[in-house]
């Protein structure tokens, strides 16, 4: 840090304001208070829409973090969660219910992000296929309530099985397992009302911890490279897997997906929906989606509640402490008498289950589930979220959440949204603008250039590494620079469209969390210790043996 | 007297090399032993083929009645039998308390179900490993700094705490390996004393690897010596210091022939 | 060391690696037909009216043929995989996008060579050795620039930080190149210009026994190509002072600097061979399949992937082997599942994963890797 003193910086002198709960508080109300009212006098109509909410959503979904990170008390912090989460966010949603959306997408993959948190932070198994356990839980509630013709609604026979004329498994029919689309469900001869949706979450997480301990088995004993790309592969055989059993027996309905899938019922919420519409003076034309909304947005935040719960509990336990200890060092942990194998697949079927209990809530508010939702661009998302917030914390693997779907689900949609309504009133970006982001772009690569070469210790090579980087930027600035000219809208590439290009965004993401702060925005303390540890690891790896000679001497003189 | 470690006929090759060659050792109980050779003889070896790290080709590992061969190294750790590393293995991000609990895995009750709802029963084990890990720091030396990082205490801090580890499952038998490398003479006399402590306080069996003669002559009952992976002696300190096969493995023949065995001092 | 005869010379750099490769092509294709008969003698008839064995016959020289080109293919881009394994313990995720990125770059070069009439009036070799040349040269620099901006500074970091930032590389490269093309062309499908141009595109019947089978050039050019810069390589790694480097570094990183050699310039040199390799193979595929998009490169980097594990990663020989293996086990696989009414080609790229996983519990080394004990 700098060398003023702190007690002189004004900045320091805020924070310290800050750090007193009545001004806090007050900060925070001001704060969500202006949000607020930002977001609702945005008005659709206008060109610049998408730009706005672009900038001004976002401030409602981090209020929850500043409050967490703030100095108020304990009690005063959990009624703001419950009034921002409870109350602010529903109003919300029935003001604008594109916003309600995002919220149950960014509590969908907090479940995902917490649950990979297990898996990557907690166990130290960077897991790549971990979006499969997402899809089993969908698929576990798709099959049995689409409408498509799925062989459990259609009933199957089994063609006998035979090897060189001999039969093996004879022939056999099954009856019509499932009958999708009548408010029941029908599972072989027990009929259960649509509710039967909770206790398919259940059923979710015990088959997503299955297939966790299943995929689990053969590979957990594989070193962390290996793992990760073994993991990839399994994520990649299961969505093959959803693809192509579509035939012979159509069990998935192949890469059409399934349709139709049913939805809990939620019509008990349409009056108090309409009622609280009424109050603020919004009509709303369709309640019944918004009302289905509504008990999908509590349900997830409800199961991201519940996660917490179980990571925090699961952290502070003998089987955290042995997780950490496999993370740091696998051959003492299993000397010191941690079964190695039990404990990774007990952080893997952990957090395949979260996942497994989402998917279900996930393939019911979709009413559509296909292979293409569950591809290794899911599984990189996820990976992102747990890296951006900070590997093995809560707080971080939530906001990791948060800023990664924003960015995947509102900015980047809305960037393009953006792009497309300037393209209609054909709008021309001045040369200028171009210029000064142009310069903007240029002294960032050169700052991310100068950060990056500072763990080199030779002096001349970091100063050449800088030169030739920083030379090599601005001759490609310079030439770039000379082709700016007012910039058409309408002369938008149409396949250049933002939304499309989430590996541009992670991938730069990724790569900049690792060079500059491996530890995340919201690290947890052991992990920023573990991540810059050089200074200690050599010390600890190379202790010098004793002088040969000497014990030698020692030894013949009798000693 | 039976003895509590029976080690048989053991033997490892990597390639073609034979790292241990038919070894046999006996370790009676509460006894302190030292096994001790030139570098390379394969002690390092022998400690890992014991606690089920690597797995012998040959030969038998009877622990307290109980094969230890086959079984992984949790298992081994189950059964009363932990060891520290020559090169200190903490986990160095943890702090130092939370390491010596680590060690006490295998006598805990570990179930998910307990963790996640918590029973008064889950609560009363936390609290026993909490005070059972802090008296075994008080025990090594280091009462009070369970809350310290470990990978910030100084070097010879960071081998007690390896001790207090592996004392924490409770063992019955203890391999330590190479506890004083590194130490001064100063530190290798209080160390030596900690060891004679664990035998005589806590009644568990002393093992360990060691070059400093001055550590292994005065604290150790029994001695194997093992060279190229074989063991060409064993015996009370007296009887190694004038065994003439021991002082040609450390010198060389030639020298050895220069050297004739010393008197005991 | 001590002057070699030529003909000496001639033995380890020509003959033993040919040998080798000839050898590991006849081994493998000799143990799938036993394995392709086992089945067919298992399943005489998979479907009404097929004898699996007859169709087996019938194919047997067409599976060998595409199960060589295939796997020279697999094993130049899974050198890439080995040779960085060997110096620097690391998985280069990113290593199928330089594979992508010279696919893309034999096309842009095609591209040019049709726009100048070049396409039928030069020489088929040169034009061919450019676009490889090209591609190879591209790739090789863009993986040295990978290594500059993305993994050295990370270099003694726990080993998923340069893993996770590898995987962000690729992620970054898919949509740069998307991103390139959207703007130059507003197409992501790459077709080379070669339809239509005989020396590429016209059948060459070849006349095994009483069987014809049609190869297609691009196939040949990618097995005489690839043996080509294999042999170049077994001469640069074994015969030269900077192969020698490589393989020091690869011994001991800390030894080999202590030696006098810089580190940091042979792990850029491995990076560009690596790269360099990966974009060749890129485009001679590129040459092959004919369209090539910015997601090429996802299933053959990992099948080579698979293949330098099978091979035994870090070693050398063991991505050749595994990569030729690899390609001879789909080859066969796709020739025989297409017989069977469940399974279908739709699961070859599933049984490829199956294979990785088969060997990394039963052998984790591979097949020519050494054991190693983690030391204690």
């Amino acid at each position: 840090m700098t060398a003023i003193p702190s007690s002189l910086s004004p900045l320091a002198a805020l924070r310290r304001l800050y750090r007193q709960p009545l001004i806090a508080g007050g900060v925070l109300l001001a704060y969500v208070a202006l949000a607020l009212l930002l977001l609702l006098n945005l008005d659709r109509r206008d060109v610049w829409f998408p730009q706005y909410t672009m900038l001004v959503f976002p401030l409602i979904v981090f209020a929850p973090f500043l409050v967490l990170e703030s100095p108020l008390p304990t009690l005063a912090k959990g009624l703001s969660l419950a009034l921002l989460l409870g109350v602010a966010v529903p109003l919300i949603g029935i003001y604008d219910s594109t916003y309600l959306e995002l919220m149950i997408q960014i509590s969908i993959f907090s479940a995902l992000a917490l649950g990979l948190n297990i898996v990557v932070g907690f166990a130290g198994l960077l897991d790549l296929g971990y979006i499969a356990f997402f899809a089993v839980g969908a698929y576990i509630w798709a099959v049995f309530t689409s409408v498509a013709d799925t062989i459990f609604r259609t009933g199957f026979e089994f063609a006998p099985l035979t090897i060189g004329g001999n039969t093996l498994i004879a022939g056999f029919n099954v009856a019509p397992m499932a009958v999708a689309g009548t408010g029941l469900i029908t599972v072989g001869s027990i009929t259960l009302p649509l509710h039967a949706f909770y206790l398919f979450i259940f059923f979710g997480v015990l088959l997503a911890a299955v297939a966790g301990i299943l995929l689990g088995l053969p590979v957990l004993r594989l070193r962390g490279d290996y793992l990760a790309i073994v993991t990839l592969g399994f994520g990649e055989i299961i969505r093959v897997l959803f693809n192509n059993l579509g035939e012979p027996g159509n069990i998935t309905n192949g890469a059409q997906g399934l349709h139709g899938v049913m939805q809990p019922g939620s019509a008990f919420l349409i009056d108090p929906v309409n009622g609280i519409a009424g109050v603020m003076g919004v009509t709303l034309r369709t309640p019944a989606p918004v009302a289905s909304q509504m008990l999908f947005y509590f349900l997830a935040i409800g199961i991201v509640g519940l996660i917490i719960l179980l990571a925090q509990r699961l952290d502070n336990s003998p089987i955290g402490r042995a997780w950490t200890a496999i993370r740091e060092d696998e051959v003492a942990a299993i000397a010191m008498g941690v079964p190695l194998v039990r404990m990774k697949l007990l952080a893997f079927a952990t957090g395949a289950a979260c996942a497994g209990a989402v998917g279900v809530l996930y393939a019911a508010k979709q009413t559509f589930v296909s292979p293409e939702s569950f591809s290794l661009l899911q599984s990189i998302n996820i990976l992102a979220m747990v890296i951006v917030g900070g590997m093995g914390g809560i707080k971080g693997a939530l906001l990791g959440a948060s800023i990664v779907t924003l960015l995947n689900l509102h900015v980047l949609t809305n960037f393009a949204l953006q792009i497309n309504a300037l393209r209609n009133i054909d709008y021309v970006i001045p040369a200028g603008s171009l210029f000064l982001t142009l310069a903007l772009v240029t002294a960032l690569v050169l700052y991310i250039i100068w950060r990056s070469t500072r763990s080199i210790y030779d002096a001349g090579q970091q100063l050449r590494s800088r030169l030739t980087g920083s030379v090599i930027t601005l001759v490609l600035a310079g030439l770039l620079a000379t082709r700016i000219v007012d910039f058409h809208i309408a002369d938008w590439p149409s396949q250049l469209t933002p939304d499309k290009y989430q590996r541009f965004v992670f991938g730069i993401l990724l790569v900049l969390m690792m060079l500059f702060r491996p530890e995340g925005l919201l690290p947890s303390a052991r992990r920023k210790l573990e991540l810059h540890r050089e200074e200690t690891v050599h010390e600890a790896e190379d202790i010098p043996d004793l002088d040969q000679r000497k014990t030698d001497d020692d030894f013949a003189a009798g000693r | 007297m039976t003895s509590l470690l029976d080690v048989n006929g053991l033997t490892k090759t990597f390639g073609g090399l034979v790292a241990v060659n038919n070894v046999t050792i006996q370790i009676q109980a509460r006894s302190i032993s030292a096994i001790i050779g030139p570098n390379g003889a394969g002690k390092t070896t022998l400690f890992n083929l014991l606690t089920g790290i690597y797995q012998p080709d040959k030969g038998s590992v009877v622990f307290a009645g109980k094969g230890l061969v086959g079984l992984r190294p949790d298992q081994v750790n189950a059964a009363g039998m932990t060891r520290t590393f020559q090169s200190i293995r903490l986990f160095h991000n943890m702090t130092v308390l939370e390491n010596v609990m680590v060690g006490m895995h295998a006598r805990l009750r570990v179930s998910l179900l307990q963790t996640l709802f918590r029973p008064p029963a889950f609560g009363r084990q936390e609290a026993h490993v909490r005070q059972r890990a802090s008296e075994l720091l008080r025990f090594v030396g280091l009462g009070g700094r369970g809350d310290e990082i470990s990978r910030n205490l100084p070097y010879g801090d960071q081998r007690r705490i390896e001790l207090a580890r592996a004392l924490a499952g409770d063992p019955k038998l203890i391999l330590l390996d190479e506890p004083t490398a590194g130490m001064n003479p100063n530190e290798s006399e209080t160390a030596m004393n900690l060891f004679r402590r664990v035998r005589d306080d806590l009644g568990v069996t002393v093992v360990l690897i060691e070059h400093d003669m001055k550590v292994v002559m005065g604290i150790s009952e029994h001695i194997s010596v093992l060279d190229y992976g074989e063991k060409i002696a064993e015996g009370t300190p007296a009887e190694i210091r004038s065994n003439q096969r021991v002082i040609e493995a450390y010198l060389g023949r030639r020298a050895a022939s220069e050297h004739p065995p010393l008197p005991a001092s | 060391m001590e002057a070699r005869s030529p003909a000496d010379w001639m033995y380890r750099f020509l003959l033993f690696p040919l040998g080798q490769m000839l050898a590991f092509i006849a081994g493998s294709a000799f143990i799938l037909t036993l394995l392709a008969y086992g089945i067919a003698l298992l399943f005489p008839e998979p479907r009404p009216n097929i004898v699996l064995a007859d169709q087996i016959g019938r194919q047997l020289p067409g599976m060998v043929i595409s199960g060589i080109t295939t796997g020279f293919v697999y094993a130049m881009i899974a050198l890439g995989y080995t040779m960085v394994y060997g110096v620097l313990k690391f998985i280069n995720f990113a290593h199928s996008e330089l594979f992508m990125v010279g696919s893309v770059v034999g096309f842009e070069v095609f591209l040019v060579f049709s726009a100048q009439a070049m396409l039928l009036t030069w020489h088929p070799v040169l034009l061919v050795a450019i676009a490889v040349l090209s591609a190879g040269l591209v790739s090789g620099l863009l993986a040295v620039t990978m290594e500059r901006v993305a993994y050295r500074p990370l270099r003694g970091a726990p080993r998923l930080v340069p893993l996770i930032s590898a995987i962000g590389v690729s992620f970054f490269m898919v949509d740069f190149v998307r991103a390139l093309m959207a703007i130059t062309r507003n197409d992501f499908n790459l077709t080379y210009p070669l339809n239509g141009v005989d020396w590429a595109r016209a059948p060459i019947p070849l006349l095994i026994g009483t069987t014809t089978v049609n190869l297609r050039p691009t196939q040949i050019i990618i097995i005489v190509g690839a043996v080509l810069m294999l042999l170049f390589l077994n001469y640069f790694v074994n015969g030269t002072k900077l192969g020698r480097g490589i393989r020091a570094v690869s011994q001991d990183m800390t030894t080999a600097g202590l030696m006098g050699i810089n580190v940091n310039r042979i792990i850029a040199l491995t990076f560009f061979v690596g790269g360099a390799f990966g974009g060749a193979a890129g485009a001679l595929f590129g040459m092959n399949v004919g369209t090539v998009t910015p997601f090429v490169g996802f299933f053959p980097g990992l099948k080579a992937f698979i293949a330098a594990v099978l091979g035994g990663i870090g070693s050398v020989t063991g991505a050749l082997l595994g990569g030729l293996t690899l390609g001879m086990i789909e080859s066969f696989l796709n020739g025989v599942l297409v017989y069977f009414p469940v399974f279908g080609q739709r699961y070859t790229d599933i049984f490829a994963f199956a294979v990785l996983i088969l060997i990394l519990i039963f052998r984790p080394s591979g097949i020519l890797g050494e054991k190693v004990d983690e030391k204690v």
